[in-house]
């Protein structure tokens, strides 16, 4: 595995990131049956902390933010720090950024998150 | 120079240690040792750096070096912690988004991996700051462990889906017709 080339798993990374964003700009994944179904939704009827995601991003792309909001609040926030995280690692920003990433990805990052997450999921079942 | 773990006689494993050190600790040539990099232990005879320690010049070195306590009292090491080698990876940004990502992918389970291999990097940095090295790299294995067992299970899992896709527009084509499936990419 680390003999494989950087530039091979980069092509490969944006060439299903650039499909991904294509087939969620295209098909409505609330309409489309294709799509995956949240296993955990299916099995205890109660919506996992990112249900509505697929159907979020379709939205985001389509520039509806509102109802990217109202199908998962996380989306939005999650997709820029996603794509920090990946900056920071991979992209030299750790040694450009290190109070960044020490406030983003620190020790203590995890645990909030985890928490906040896990808030998000009580409270969207039960409202 | 790398610092090495090496199995004691009583199956323990021990370190890190400098090749000198590792020396002191009397360790022989069908010692296992291990260090970053390597895949897997290895026998100290074997391992290039460590093969200085068992010709006979060294040997003969060390007993007239070693006799008076040479290692303690010297000016600027009194009491001083040595120095630990740079800090393991610690896989904390690799651990959060492989819980993220799976959240986004509609595979929420495989996000309990992603929690498994954060609990681990957060155990990196503490550790190491307790000057503890050798449970600093244990808990950077481990959460490297769990964040590629995560990452290579939503690869699969996107490989599945991209073929069960595939497979349904087979089905939906054969039943409406190849017509009918073009009006469904145009929509």
């Amino acid at each position: 595995m680390h003999r494989v080339p950087k530039t091979i798993i980069g092509v490969a990374a944006g060439v299903l990131l650039a499909a991904a964003l294509f087939i969620f700009y295209t098909f409505d994944p609330g309409t489309h049956a294709f799509f995956p179904k949240c296993p955990f939704l299916l099995v205890s009827g109660y919506k996992c902390p990112g249900c509505g995601s697929q159907r979020a991003i379709h939205s985001l792309l389509h520039l509806r933010i509102g109802d990217a909001l109202r199908y998962n609040a996380f989306v939005l926030p999650a997709l820029p720090y996603i794509f920090l995280g990946i900056y920071l690692e991979y992209f030299g920003g750790k040694r450009r950024f290190p109070r960044i990433e020490k406030l983003f990805f620190g020790r203590w990052s995890a645990p909030v998150l985890l928490f906040v997450i896990i808030a998000y999921w009580i409270l969207r079942n039960l409202l | 120079m790398n610092h090495y773990f090496y199995i004691d006689g009583e199956g323990k494993q021990k370190g890190t240690f400098s090749p000198e050190e590792l020396g002191r600790e009397g360790i022989k040539r069908d010692t296992l040792v291990w260090t970053q990099g390597m895949e897997q232990w290895k026998r100290a005879g074997e391992t290039e750096e460590l093969n200085f320690l068992f010709s006979d010049t060294y040997g003969r070195f060390r007993t007239v070096a070693e006799q008076p306590s040479a290692r303690y009292g010297r000016p600027g090491e009194s009491g001083q912690p040595q120095a630990l080698p740079p800090m393991p990876k610690s896989w904390l940004t690799e651990a959060i988004l492989a819980t993220f990502l799976p959240l986004l992918l509609c595979s929420s389970i495989l996000s309990l991996f992603g929690i498994i291999a954060i609990v681990h990097a957060a155990q990196v940095e503490s550790s190491y700051s307790r000057g503890d090295y050798a449970a600093s790299l244990e808990s950077s294995r481990s959460a490297a462990k769990w964040t590629k067992i995560s990452l290579w299970i939503a690869a699969g899992w996107t490989i599945f889906l991209v073929i069960l896709m595939i497979l349904l527009f087979v089905f939906v084509g054969s039943f409406r017709g190849i017509a009918e499936m073009g009006d469904l990419l145009n929509t």
